[in-house]
């Protein structure tokens, strides 16, 4: 007789939580974290701006503040609440700040010039992201205290920063989709299993953050805006 | 919990069952005296309520106090409404720690029958497992240990019946759930001592009727029946609709009672774990504990009505 103890279960089974006690992770986190999400949210805020600065140590704050912002929402939200009721979520939170340091590493490498010459736009899909994406939390569970935010809630961080892979030139931004697309497979397939179809925009989102950051790559072969990336290329 | 429950007064025309006096704590004036369902276990005759709880999911909300406290609640419903029968499993995450949370909070750990089980691939890590469900749950010993999904089965029964010997254990069982493993299950309850099976049962999923409920009759073995509201899609489709003309007849007078009422009215049938994280849930759930249950010809009533709907 099989003993193994996977094989028997189906998805819907390994789903060992409610969506109410999902949705009181994020009221907790902010409870816990508060103030503090403050200066979080402006720093995330900031990351677009600064990114296109021709300071470097500008440059450099922002690569690091998307980088803790992985790491935050790892070793937070992940490893010290969502992995005491879903196991799964331990393995993600290391994962995220793995990739908080693949993000620190490779974005402090490509410091010496500013990130590219389509700022404006890069700014305003990262502020409609930041801004607008934590109140599906609050939609679903209709709290403002459980607001997903920036650099604290892995969902809108996810999406935020996935603009950056395409941002980043060369082969490189390839290194930081793995473990985001992991994260987007995964809390999608939990959203759906629990029926908070409000969440599901958070991953969602999160997949075409990472399309619009390679459509608005300066690269002449992925941009569809060809003017601006004829008219700066040396700052590609 | 101890061999002899007080309360409860053996004897009753369906085999094995037990009709419990206590006080219904609903009833104002507390003086009321209702009998809940009660059914004994047939290796040793000790008798128990024949609805308990499980805390699949229900019981998994990790360290939060707010969460915590809400199902300390939830416990102390089911155990003023006179139930004791707990499952639990190292398999449901947090659980075990909130139900020992709750015990703590209720100061109820004499109150409960618990139920745990092995959950491990590994047959040789029986009592190290069992000794850490025990913490989470802060009691000294579980009344019943089961292995969980036939998982590492073999080894793990071996210890299991030298932990029972030993006292370490008050009973043994073994779960399956989604009618899966059926005929394995049905193998192993025709070759082995077992005390207790748990599988699922309801008034949909009606397989166990065939082959498992019967055995467990001939061998003496007590059922618990895990997921009798089907994982709550019972309510998800049925609960809008009216209940059946003979619901009345029947003890039956919310959808709730009726799935459970027909799960604890099979002869075979020892005890119910419905799971829920809702105070009022857990209330309506309880009245299934008590009144009158359907007979043969409306138990066929009642199904035959769901599966026309
Ligand atoms: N292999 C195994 O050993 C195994 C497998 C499965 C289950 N089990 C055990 O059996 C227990 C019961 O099975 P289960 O939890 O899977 O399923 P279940 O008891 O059939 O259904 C639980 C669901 O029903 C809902 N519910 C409960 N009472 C309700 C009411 N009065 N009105 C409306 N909805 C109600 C609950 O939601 P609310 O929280 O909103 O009330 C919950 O979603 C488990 O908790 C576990 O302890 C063991």
């Amino acid at each position: 007789m099989r003993t193994d103890v996977w094989t028997t279960y189906s998805l819907q089974d390994l789903l060992m939580f409610g969506p109410e006690v999902y949705l009181r992770l994020c009221v907790r986190l902010n409870q816990d974290f508060w103030p503090w999400q403050l200066p979080v949210v402006v720093l995330g805020l900031l990351v677009p701006v600064l990114l296109g600065r021709p300071e470097a140590s500008l440059r450099r704050l922002a690569w690091l503040a998307i980088a803790s912002a992985w790491v935050l929402s790892g070793a937070g939200f992940l490893l010290t609440y969502y992995s005491e009721i879903n196991w799964p979520a331990a393995g993600l939170g290391w994962a995220f700040v793995v990739q908080g340091v693949l993000l620190a590493g490779l974005g402090l490498r490509s410091v010496s010039r500013p990130l590219n010459p389509q700022g404006r736009r890069f700014q305003l899909v990262w502020w409609l992201t930041v801004i607008l994406l934590p109140w599906v939390t609050v939609l679903e569970s209709g709290t403002v205290q459980a607001l997903a935010v920036f650099g604290l809630a892995p969902g809108v961080t996810v999406a935020a920063t996935n603009l950056v892979p395409g941002a980043l030139s060369g082969r490189q931004g390839w290194l930081l989709v793995p473990i985001p697309l992991l994260w987007l497979t995964f809390s999608a397939a939990t959203f759906w299993t629990l029926q908070v179809y409000w969440l599901l925009v958070l991953p969602v989102v999160g997949l075409v953050m990472l399309v619009i950051g390679y459509w608005l790559s300066p690269s002449p072969a992925q941009s569809l805006d060809r003017q601006s990336a004829h008219h700066d290329p040396a700052h590609r | 919990m101890a061999l002899t429950r007080r309360q409860f007064v053996l004897g009753t025309a369906l085999s094995g069952m037990a009709i419990v006096s206590r006080p219904l704590l609903a009833n104002p004036s507390g003086t009321e005296t209702v009998s809940a369902i009660a059914r004994g276990i047939p290796s040793t005759g000790e008798t128990i309520p024949a609805i308990g709880m499980g805390t699949w999911i229900t019981f998994n909300v990790g360290s939060d106090p707010y969460l915590i406290d809400q199902r300390t609640r939830v416990l102390e419903t089911f155990l003023t409404a006179g139930g004791t029968v707990v499952d639990c499993s190292p398999m449901y995450g947090s659980s075990a720690n909130v139900v020992g949370a709750a015990l703590e909070n209720l100061q109820a750990h004499d109150r409960v029958f618990s139920a745990s089980k092995v959950w491990t691939s590994d047959q040789s890590a029986t009592r190290e497992q069992t000794r850490s469900s025990l913490g989470k749950w802060g009691v000294a010993r579980f009344d019943l240990q089961q292995i969980h999904n036939l998982v590492g089965w073999q080894g793990h029964l071996e210890t299991l019946r030298e932990m029972k010997a030993s006292g370490e254990i008050r009973y043994i069982g073994i779960t399956t759930s989604h009618g899966r493993r059926h005929r394995d299950l049905a193998r192993i309850m025709e070759t082995e001592e077992l005390d207790f099976v748990q599988l699922t049962y309801n008034v949909l999923d009606r397989e166990a009727e065939e082959r498992l409920l019967p055995i467990a009759q001939d061998r003496g073995i007590a059922v618990l029946v895990n997921r009798p509201f089907q994982g709550g899609q019972l309510f998800r489709r049925f609960e809008a609709k009216p209940l059946p003309d003979v619901a009345a007849e029947a003890g039956v007078s919310t959808w709730a009672e009726l799935f459970l009422k027909y799960v604890i009215s099979h002869p075979a049938v020892t005890c119910a774990i419905p799971a829920t994280s809702k105070v009022d849930h857990m209330q309506e759930n309880m009245a299934a504990l008590y009144g009158n249950l359907p007979n043969a010809s409306q138990r066929q009533e009642l199904v035959a009505y769901v599966r026309s709907l």
